[in-house]
């Protein structure tokens, strides 16, 4: 019984780093195609995005939003801590990603997103943003830049 | 044999089961698909309903209607929603815009449905080939999604163009329970295919284990020639008279250890194999019989037996072999058959092989002599066994040569004279020059004895005006168990024992005349005579007529025969013969009587009986007393 029990318990621990080890991977790819010098700093509040950042060489997180790279939002309630800093301090703003859709249409400074919608993983940027930003996207990435939501 | 057949039976059983429960999992797997199938048909069915029905609601505008009636947007929201169950995770309708993106319609979702317009990135090239082609596709699980099995899509067609599609995610749930519903029979199929793949394997290991070892038992370490077993196996499963064989015997090994000691004689024994080999075909077997002694069994479809026998014997004799810096070659001796197709038993051939074999060392070794199948024929009749088999199927025979008196010209009496029937051809008779030697001395002789001096009696008592004289080997009267058994007879039908003569054989010269004598008195005892068989040849000689108390003297064949070469002397030595048997009070008879000059020169000669093929050929009795039988 004990056994089964701590089999079960290894494969679900597997599981979760499997989970994890994936949303890494595709953050990373999203996060190196906006050609930021590595290591890149992201800020992320929730201590299940920092589990999935943390340990890695290439993206560093960051305590401080004013010394990031890069934000990730991730719930409403970063969105407007974020946008209130970004009101404050426009200067050192660093860029935001977001990991809703709904967060696009709040906040016009949010160049992108990554979600699940039906099943589905979406990842989108916007045209005008990103080239506010200066940014340009590998051609492989083209393909979800959109004009509008 | 037998076990090689339940062993092929136990993998045929295996490996039928196998391929069932292969069948069983084939079966259970359509059987998944067709449900799967049928549920796709089914959901086809209901996303053509649904279709239908938002057609109707838009009339056939489904776009601009909806773009304009938010309400309507809600209400067919609804609709879809009701659709949702354990089978559908998702029902939306989606369009495309100007810049090819897609675009949400409708959406049946329960919770926060999508609005409209907002975009949507389908993660399958599916979505673009139903605005391409105008029909409905089915979009298999891809990389990018979560829960879903399979999306169909619908097309909502306007005037023949796509403006939309109805999309209807499947759930993952649902295909597992679909896949679940056979579980309990593939799970059975699993095991069963587990379970008899690990038996086959087991089973194949087993085989290959077994196979080793019969390798081993069967193939000869040192030369790698075949063992003697494996002959024995050989012929279980081919018949002997489909092969030549020869046998081969490397003259004086044992020198060859003695002088060079045991690893030369093993390099040695190699050589000599490889060398045997190079005349061998995949089909011909050689085998290592013991110390330098091989067999080889050649089918007889393959090349003609005395050509090979002569050229391995010249290629075994100019082969050199190095030892000690030293060429030296072999001597072999061989003896080689075509074996008989009625030759049932091995240890026949190899017997035969082994006396030929020894007549070739006896006479020299290095040599070679190849038997034809109707030497062997008459071998076989020498074998033990043969003769055995042939006394207890009553398959011995006595036939009766007569003796004329020719005085009279009437016969005087019959000499029985043994045959054996031949096993396959009853209408051949074996002489007995074939099998007495075989059996002399032994059981077989005193039971072959036994029925003819019983055969001999009955003619006697059926017979009563006839004398009948039979052979005995003067050696086989020393044997007290013959005596026995003559003594037994004699006293048995002592009232026509008056009628019997011995006719004494002796293959070695009489030392002891004392006894001889003794144990010709015990012959005479109730009346039967005896004669000296041969007389004038061999250890036949005139001391006999002096020391022994004898009847009949029989002039051996072969001084009747030199009547026809030297005639004047041998009338001459016929003469002094007769003469003095006459004179001793013997009666004389010459024997091998073959033509009528023999015969009238025997006449001539006063001798009063004669024997031969000219007076009379061995027959039946019934022959000769067509009308004397009491």
């Amino acid at each position: 019984m004990r056994k089964l029990f701590l089999s079960l318990l290894l494969i679900s621990v597997q599981l979760h780093a499997l989970e994890k080890e994936s949303t890494f991977k595709i953050y990373s790819s999203i996060f190196n195609a906006l050609g930021l010098k590595k290591p890149i700093t992201v800020y992320v509040k929730g201590r299940e995005y920092k589990e999935v950042f943390k340990g890695s060489g290439d993206i560093k997180i960051s305590d401080s939003f004013e010394h990031s790279d890069i934000v990730l939002v991730t719930s409403v309630k970063t969105l407007d801590w974020i946008k209130k800093k970004i009101d404050q301090n426009f200067e050192y703003s660093p860029l935001i990603f977001a990991t809703d859709y709904h967060f696009l249409k709040k906040e016009d400074r949010i160049i992108g997103a990554f979600y699940w919608r039906k099943g589905r993983s979406q990842l989108l940027f916007l045209k005008k943003r990103l080239e506010f930003y200066h940014i340009q996207l590998p051609r492989e990435y083209q393909q979800f830049i959109v004009d509008e939501l | 044999m037998k076990k090689n057949y339940v062993n092929q039976l136990v993998f045929i059983i295996v490996g039928l089961s196998l391929l069932f429960a292969l069948y069983l999992q084939y079966e259970i797997v359509k059987s998944t698909d067709k449900l799967k199938h049928d549920e796709i048909v089914k959901s086809e069915k209901y996303a053509k309903k649904i279709v239908d029905y938002l057609q109707l609601k838009t009339d056939n505008k489904i776009i601009s209607t909806l773009k304009n009636d938010p309400n309507l947007r809600s209400e067919l929201n609804d609709v879809l929603q009701t659709f949702l169950t354990e089978k559908f995770q998702y029902i939306f309708v989606l369009n495309k815009d100007s810049k090819g993106h897609y675009r949400f319609l409708l959406d049946g979702s329960k919770e926060e449905p999508v609005e409209f317009q907002t975009i949507f990135f389908p993660q399958s090239k599916t979505f673009d080939n139903v605005f391409l082609t105008h029909q409905m596709h089915i979009a298999q699980q891809e990389d990018g999604t979560q829960k879903i099995w399979l999306s169909l899509l619908y097309p909502i067609n306007e005037n023949g163009e796509t403006q939309a599609l109805l999309v209807m995610d499947i759930s993952e749930e649902y295909a597992d329970y679909l896949n679940n519903i056979n579980s309990p029979l593939q799970s059975v199929a699993m095991m069963m295919q587990i379970f008899l793949f690990i038996s086959m394997v087991v089973l194949i290991w087993m085989a290959y284990r077994y196979h080793r070892f019969r390798q081993t038992v069967l193939i000869d370490k040192l030369t790698g020639a075949h063992t003697k077993l494996f002959l024995e196996e050989f012929f279980n499963r081919k018949k002997l008279g489909s092969c030549n064989a020869i046998l081969i015997d490397i003259d004086e090994f044992k020198e060859v250890n003695a002088k060079f000691g045991y690893g030369v004689g093993d390099k040695v024994l190699k050589e000599f194999v490889e060398t045997i080999q190079t005349f061998l075909s995949l089909d011909d077997i050689l085998v290592r019989i013991g110390g330098g002694e091989f067999f080889i069994a050649i089918p007889k479809t393959e090349q003609e037996l005395d050509f090979f026998v002569q050229d391995l014997f010249i290629n075994l004799k100019i082969k050199r072999y190095l030892i000690d810096n030293e060429l030296v070659s072999l001597n072999v001796s061989m003896s080689a058959m075509v074996i008989p197709d009625e030759v049932l038993s091995l240890q026949n051939v190899l017997r035969v092989l082994d006396e030929k074999l020894l007549e070739v060392k006896n006479k020299g070794k290095n040599d070679y002599i190849v038997l034809k199948s109707e030497t062997f024929a008459s071998l076989q009749y020498g074998n033990m066994d043969y003769i055995k088999e042939a006394l207890e199927d009553q398959r011995l025979v006595c036939l009766y040569q007569p003796i004329y008196d020719i005085e009279n010209g009437k016969i005087a009496k019959y000499e029985a004279l043994v045959r054996l029937r031949d096993k396959i051809d009853s209408e051949k008779l074996i002489t007995p020059n074939y099998f007495l030697p075989a059996i002399r001395g032994t059981t077989q002789y005193i039971k072959m004895s036994k029925l003819v001096l019983e055969e001999v009696f009955s003619k006697l008592h059926v017979y009563t005006d006839i004398k009948i004289s039979m052979n005995l080997d003067l050696n086989d009267l020393y044997s007290s168990d013959m005596m026995k058994l003559i003594n037994k007879n004699l006293y048995k039908n002592r009232e026509v024992a008056n009628r019997i003569t011995f006719e004494i054989l002796e293959y070695d010269e009489i030392i002891d005349y004392e006894k001889a004598s003794i144990i010709f008195q015990q012959l005479r005892a109730y009346g039967s005579q005896i004669a000296i068989d041969d007389f004038g040849s061999g250890y036949s000689n005139f001391t006999y007529l002096i020391r022994l108390n004898i009847d009949i003297v029989k002039i051996d064949g072969s001084l009747i025969r030199e009547l026809a070469i030297s005639s004047d002397r041998t009338k001459i030595v016929i003469q002094g013969i007769n003469d003095m048997a006459v004179q001793l009070g013997m009666k004389v008879i010459a024997e091998f009587i073959y033509d009528e000059t023999v015969y009238h020169t025997v006449e001539s000669l006063k001798i009063r009986y004669a024997q031969g093929n000219y007076l009379g050929e061995p027959k039946p009795i019934e022959a000769y007393e067509k009308f004397n039988k009491v």
